[in-house]
């Protein structure tokens, strides 16, 4: 075998055992969706007659309302984050605008635990009188979703080299235009990653979800939450509540990816 | 053409400031304002129980806060867990993401398929591994005993161990995804240039992938464990921070002072400790690597 | 650059002061109303906090016929898990908008909350209400309501524990059902062959741990407060009880189920992996559910070993920032009247009057004439795990300690001795 097949075939062993231990959780959580309360008790049983009412009991409960304020809280939160964090990384980068204070000021709100800050949050919520809508909760997923963007995105503005940039002045564009048209593309790849996972954050936030928003405008995460009930766990609820969470995500990622992150043809720099 | 390209002080001044701005005004509200309340809290003697408006009490809580060996205990626990997962999670990111740059079938659905843990909500990651690795019920003891093996999972002395390792379930794909971004950016040509000049994978690795990735991957490393610092849920869900304090994380601790036995001044004072703690040390490693990078 | 940004800090600042000035103190104080009889025309929205348990489930079902009452009084429960419904109802008692018109608190929040003003004092709505019969409930559920000389509420449910065991696996091994501690040990023991084990315990750090071991400490004799209100854990009772404890735990808990909670406790029973567990009294019906395995059926509770267990209740109250008082003190003395707490017993909720668990209905509707004895023998003979504000604080500290000498990393003494402590610093 040639040191190139080797290689290869380790690679995919490697990958494949990646793809087992990630897929063994899911697919346990997809198995147990099908099954009956007293059927998530035998660890063993794998094959069975599938059984639909955790996902009735699931649907009918309202997750896919839930499920969609999730989207709507944490698509807002991405797009402010992405548009304020890669003008912002950029000059970051570059110029190493604003100092210390703001590139690592903004890191602050990351260190806090959220226990901290979601009092201060809910007074200010009833101050300006938004307590009963869902925009509490987008400015304290920004709170944690710019920071992270926008420090992703300096990382990759790092990488991008200058004599890209100055090629373009001296080719006549404006500073935003050279920003805009030349440099950012260059970092597709960060800013699909960085959109990915600010989406995530905010998907998976439990904790400030509970407290700002309104009760009948329950978000997903609190809702599969919810299942953790006194009378112990309601695994197969929650397993397809989990399914509902990760399936769409999976999906839009898949997309995201392939346009953004493989979107230019490897750094193609023209020195 | 409408500027001439000449670098221009104030022009170069106000383009930053444009650029700058949407940032700065939604981290004043978002990050700003919290923050300053927070630290106000922390002077008061705040409590959610109590009548009136809260007495202004100085650095009282810091005091009491510094002196509370539960707080250190917890900072204690919370880093070695950090070291832990973030260790693993960068070594086996970076294998995994060089793994699927060269991969040639199905790309797209593996890496989709590899990202999947990170979008559960970590609460529920941990209630699944709770019932996953229950001796009695579970699906991975259940594997273990079949092989003759035994392993107290969240037993004393291996609790904290679990737990990271649950976080390098959930988080890995994170890293994954930032240093495959990372090595998708990387200019082809020194690569090509050295593979052509006859270097084996390794130097190429050591000498020019790696240099180039070190932006991103110190951003990975730094947001991941600012994140781990923050763990909660998994503790919330399988140990309540037993056995005894083993797994009792910063959060956790912060948590149960400041909402469950309702001591919110003092909890903020605690907040504010672990940010004087790690935002200089933060910065000063950054630095470091800023200077190591312009040599 | 840095000017504009310290600009920005500083009007951060004085906003957020601001708004702290205008946001501080917690809901007004109104003057307790002694309003007792509401009319049933009475119109309002009533928004209820509860905890998603099964006894929230049947108060959900009989609201359809407080509506054939008081047609015009809206009820609006949310249901949420015990974290997420305390942290929620912290959060609602902060604002000065009215979020929820009625709560249920548990008993160790009573002793924190009625002293900061969040709820109402009932007293007079309840001497007002024709037909009440407040004494009727049990004591300990009533004294829980009870916070220094007034009434805050009434009883919603009890969680006594007790002990439930798999009555087919006892007699099959000749063992009676134990009646001291010692017993409970030997029993347990006796039961723990091959793949079952005699106890399915519950030494989660924390809360669960205290729970389940005060009973312990009840049945050797022991208990956790002094007549003068300090700490009695550095008794010899104590260090029985826990050394039985830890004993059982090594000898007759199922393996590796060091931070076992409920849930994993009540699945090793009902799958007959393991035969008894210390439980609350209304599980019961829950394990013989036919939809909850193959062992349904096989289950009966018994009073703890010693006669002596911990008692929990959940207390209905009325916020003082409620916007619907009288319409939720409607709702609440309905509920908790002498007929619909029958009607509420028969479809299985937990009890809290004694005339109910003598009333013929229940008996032959219910779940057994020897269900409701148990019930009766456990309720006379119960005490809570804390009394006295600051009671979370006191239950995670004993619960930590307890932790620890499970565990191994603390010896009986010193766990002991440092749970003590923390009673008397934290409540002393």
């Amino acid at each position: 075998m040639t040191r190139q097949r080797f290689l290869s075939s380790l690679r995919g062993i490697f990958l494949l055992t990646a793809l087992v231990v990630v897929g063994f959780p899911l697919v346990w959580v997809t198995l147990a969706s099908f099954k009956t309360p007293a059927q998530l008790n035998d660890p063993s049983l794998i094959f069975f007659g599938p059984s639909l009412i955790n996902w009735t009991h699931v649907l009918e409960g309202g997750i896919l309302q839930a499920a969609g304020r999730s989207a709507l809280v944490a698509g807002i939160t991405v797009i402010i984050s992405a548009v304020a964090g890669s003008t912002a990384a950029y000059v970051i980068s570059s110029y190493k605008a604003g100092g210390t204070v703001t590139r690592f000021g903004i890191l602050a709100a990351q260190v806090l635990p959220p226990a901290v800050l979601v009092f201060p949050f809910l007074t200010l919520a009833y101050v300006v009188r938004v307590n009963d809508s869902l925009i509490p909760l987008i400015f304290a997923h920004l709170s944690f979703v710019l920071p992270v963007v926008t420090w992703f995105l300096i990382g990759f503005f790092d990488s991008v080299p200058k004599s890209l940039e100055e090629q373009a002045r001296v080719d006549g564009f404006t500073r935003f235009k050279a920003f805009m048209l030349v440099v950012l593309p260059q970092v597709y790849p960060g800013l699909g990653a960085a959109i990915i996972f600010g989406f995530t954050l905010s998907w998976n936030d439990m904790f400030y979800g509970l407290i700002l928003t309104p009760s009948k405008s329950a978000i997903l995460p609190v809702a599969i939450a919810g299942f953790n009930t006194f009378r112990g766990v309601e695994l197969g609820s929650m397993s397809a509540a989990i399914l509902v969470a990760v399936v769409p995500v999976v999906i839009a990622s898949f997309f995201i990816q392939k346009r953004l992150v493989q979107g230019i043809s490897g750094g193609a720099v023209k020195f | 053409m409408r500027r001439s390209p000449t670098v221009n002080q104030t022009s170069v001044g106000w383009f930053q400031l444009r650029m700058l701005l949407p940032l700065l005004v939604v981290s004043g509200i978002a990050v700003g304002l919290p923050l300053v309340y927070a630290f106000y809290l922390s002077l008061t003697d705040f409590s959610l129980t109590q009548q009136g408006v809260a007495q202004i009490v100085g650095v009282d809580n810091y005091v009491k806060s510094l002196s509370n060996g539960g707080l250190w205990d917890a900072i204690a626990t919370t880093t070695s867990y950090v070291l832990i997962a973030v260790t693993l999670e960068t070594i086996l990111g970076l294998l995994i993401a060089l793994s699927l740059q060269k991969q040639k079938w199905a790309r797209d659905i593996t890496r989709a398929m590899l990202l999947a843990p990170m979008f559960i909500t970590p609460i529920a990651v941990g209630l699944t591994f709770r019932f996953l690795l229950n001796d009695q019920l579970g699906a991975i003891p259940f594997l273990l005993k079949s092989l003759g093996l035994n392993y107290d999972f969240l037993g004393s002395g291996k609790a904290l161990f679990t737990l990271a390792l649950i976080d390098v379930w959930q988080w890995t794909p994170f890293m994954v995804l930032l240093l495959l971004a990372g090595l998708e950016s990387i200019p082809k040509q020194p690569l090509e240039a050295a593979r052509v000049d006859g270097a084996g994978a390794l130097y190429i690795f050591r000498r020019i992938t790696l240099p180039l990735l070190t932006p991103v991957l110190s951003v990975a490393i730094l947001l991941r464990s600012l994140d781990a610092l923050k763990v909660f849920e998994y503790v919330y869900a399988t140990t309540r921070g037993g056995p005894g304090t083993e797994t009792e994380t910063i959060q956790y601790f912060t948590y149960q002072t400041g909402i469950q036995f309702f001591r919110l001044g003092e909890a903020s004072s605690m907040a504010f400790i672990l940010l004087i703690i790690v935002l200089p040390l933060i910065i000063f490693l950054f630095r470091r690597l800023e200077k190591r990078n312009t040599e | 650059m840095k000017k504009s940004l310290t600009k920005v800090f500083a009007l951060a600042g004085v906003t957020a002061l601001l708004a702290a000035g205008c946001a501080s103190g917690t809901g007004s104080t109104s003057d307790a109303s002694d309003v007792g009889e509401v009319s049933a025309d009475a119109s309002a929205t009533v928004r209820i906090l509860m905890e998603a348990v099964p006894d929230t489930d049947i108060v959900k079902g009989l609201v359809a016929d407080f509506n054939a009452e008081y047609p015009n009084i809206t009820i609006e429960i949310e249901a949420l898990a015990f974290d997420q419904m305390r942290d929620k109802l912290i959060a609602s008692f902060q604002s000065s908008e009215p979020t929820y018109d009625l709560i249920v608190a548990d008993n160790p929040w009573m002793d924190d909350f009625a002293p900061a003003g969040f709820l109402e004092a009932i007293d007079g709505r309840i001497a007002n209400t024709p037909n009440y019969d407040h004494e009727d409930f049990f004591g300990p559920l009533r004294e829980i309501a009870d916070v220094g000389g007034t009434t805050y509420g009434v009883p919603f449910y009890n969680y006594a524990l007790g002990y439930l065991y798999n009555e087919p696996l006892l007699t099959d091994a000749g063992l009676a059902v134990p009646t001291s501690l010692d017993e409970l040990v030997t029993t347990s023991k006796a039961l723990t062959a091959g793949d079952q084990t005699g106890l399915a315990m519950q030494p989660q750090r924390g809360y669960k741990i205290f729970e389940e071991w005060a009973n312990f400490l009840f049945a050797a004799g022991g208990s956790i407060y002094n007549e003068d209100g300090s700490g009695a854990l550095d008794s010899p009772e104590a260090q029985a009880a826990l050394e039985a404890y830890i004993d059982l735990y090594n000898n007759a808990a199922p393996a590796n189920s060091l931070n076992w909670a409920f849930d994993e406790a009540f699945r090793s029973v009902s799958t007959a992996q393991s035969a008894a567990m210390v439980s609350y009294n209304w599980n019961l019906p829950a394990l013989n559910s036919p939809d909850s395995g193959d062992f349904a059926g096989d289950f009966k509770l018994a009073t703890m070993p010693g006669g002596k267990q911990v008692l929990g209740s959940w207390t209905w109250a009325i916020p003082t920032n409620s916007a619907a008082a009288d319409e939720a003190w409607a709702f609440v003395s309905w509920i908790t009247s002498k007929d619909v707490d029958v009607e509420r017993v028969v479809a299985g909720g937990a009890a809290i009057r004694e005339s109910t668990l003598q009333n013929e209905r229940v008996i032959s509707e219910g779940f057994g004439a020897d269900y409701y004895d148990a019930i009766i023998a456990i309720l006379s003979n119960a005490a809570p795990l804390s009394e006295g504000p600051g009671g979370e604080e006191m239950i995670q500290a004993v619960g930590t300690e307890l932790s620890e000498a499970v565990a191994g990393t603390k010896s009986v003494e010193e766990a002991l001795k440092a749970a003590n402590d923390a009673i008397n610093t934290i409540q002393g």
